[in-house]
């Protein structure tokens, strides 16, 4: 979706027009959706905060500049919204050994045992791993992890985001590789012994 | 657990992550959100309205038995006045006659 497309189908929303609401609505559905299944609470349902972040969107649509591209106003809005819920569960669960997969138990194994890259079929379990981990970091920190590690995404766009300066989102993004190294070490001497 | 480790592990994460299945939008999700929206936006915001009507009530409620609290000092502060001058008038015809 360019820009042009993105500033007449908001303008044609904005007259409620039912049938630009829903075309911008498919657009950005795999957009939102990405963001939440990266940082849902885990209380909350996966489609109810879709919901909740499209609402928002409709509501805030009239404040929606055209200065930033739409996926960005929307993604910071989606985000923002992630960040509340989680905060909101302030509970963060405890990280157990026992709490874990046979399959992420064999990552922490080979990460130790071995210095190559992990196998492909492993992917999927270090994703799950890397989610057990982020579950015990603070929201903000968990958020600098998935944008910048395991989105891809630069600093610059981070900062766009979030609207965090350069500087804090590489000290929150190094505050949570602390964190999680710190942990992945409890689980794996755990293991050990 | 050093940095190459967590390095690794986040590495083959993100592969996972780009591997991923774009969401799909569940059936009728645009709909319900649309209406969900139309219905919101038909009533803007239901507590600030009530909120604004009770306060208009409460300041015409307000206004009105103030009026009417000035308007009864008023009429009390009058009919004071007409019984201090009877007595006063009368005090001093009594006193007049006693003097004499």
């Amino acid at each position: 979706m360019d820009d042009t497309d993105a500033s007449a189908l908001v303008h044609a929303a904005l007259q409620h027009d039912d049938e630009a609401a829903r075309a911008l609505l498919r657009q950005l559905y795999p957009l939102v959706a990405k963001i939440v299944r990266a940082h849902r609470p885990h209380r909350t349902d996966e489609e109810d905060l879709c919901q909740m972040i499209f609402i928002k969107v409709f509501q805030k649509l009239s404040q929606f500049s055209g200065k930033v591209p739409l996926q960005h106003w929307v993604s910071r809005v989606a985000v923002n919204t992630c960040l509340n819920q989680i905060q909101r569960e302030k509970i963060r669960p405890e990280l157990r050994h026992a709490d874990l997969s046979v399959e992420e138990q064999a990552v922490i194994e080979n990460l130790t045992t071995s210095a190559d890259e992990l196998a492909p079929d492993q992917r999927f379990a270090s994703r799950q791993l890397v989610e057990h981990l982020l579950a015990a970091l603070k929201p903000v920190e968990r958020l600098a992890i998935d944008l910048l590690y395991l989105q891809g995404r630069s600093v610059e766009e981070i900062r766009k985001i979030t609207g965090w300066s350069a500087a804090l989102v590489k000290v929150r993004a190094f505050r949570a590789r602390q964190k999680m190294k710190e942990y992945l070490a409890r689980i794996s001497a755990k293991e050990g012994a | 657990m050093n940095d190459h480790e967590i390095d690794r592990l986040l590495r083959s994460a993100a592969q996972a992550t780009a591997d991923e299945i774009p969401a799909e939008m569940p059936f009728g999700f645009d709909t319900r959100v649309a209406a969900l929206w139309n219905a919101l936006a038909a009533k803007p915001n239901g507590i600030a309205s009530l909120l604004r009507r009770v306060v208009l009530l409460s300041a015409v409620v307000i206004a009105i038995s103030t009026l009417a609290a000035v308007r009864e000092i008023k009429q009390s502060r009058e009919q004071y006045n007409d019984y201090t001058n009877e007595f006063a008038i009368a005090d001093t015809a009594i006193q007049d006659e006693f003097s004499q």
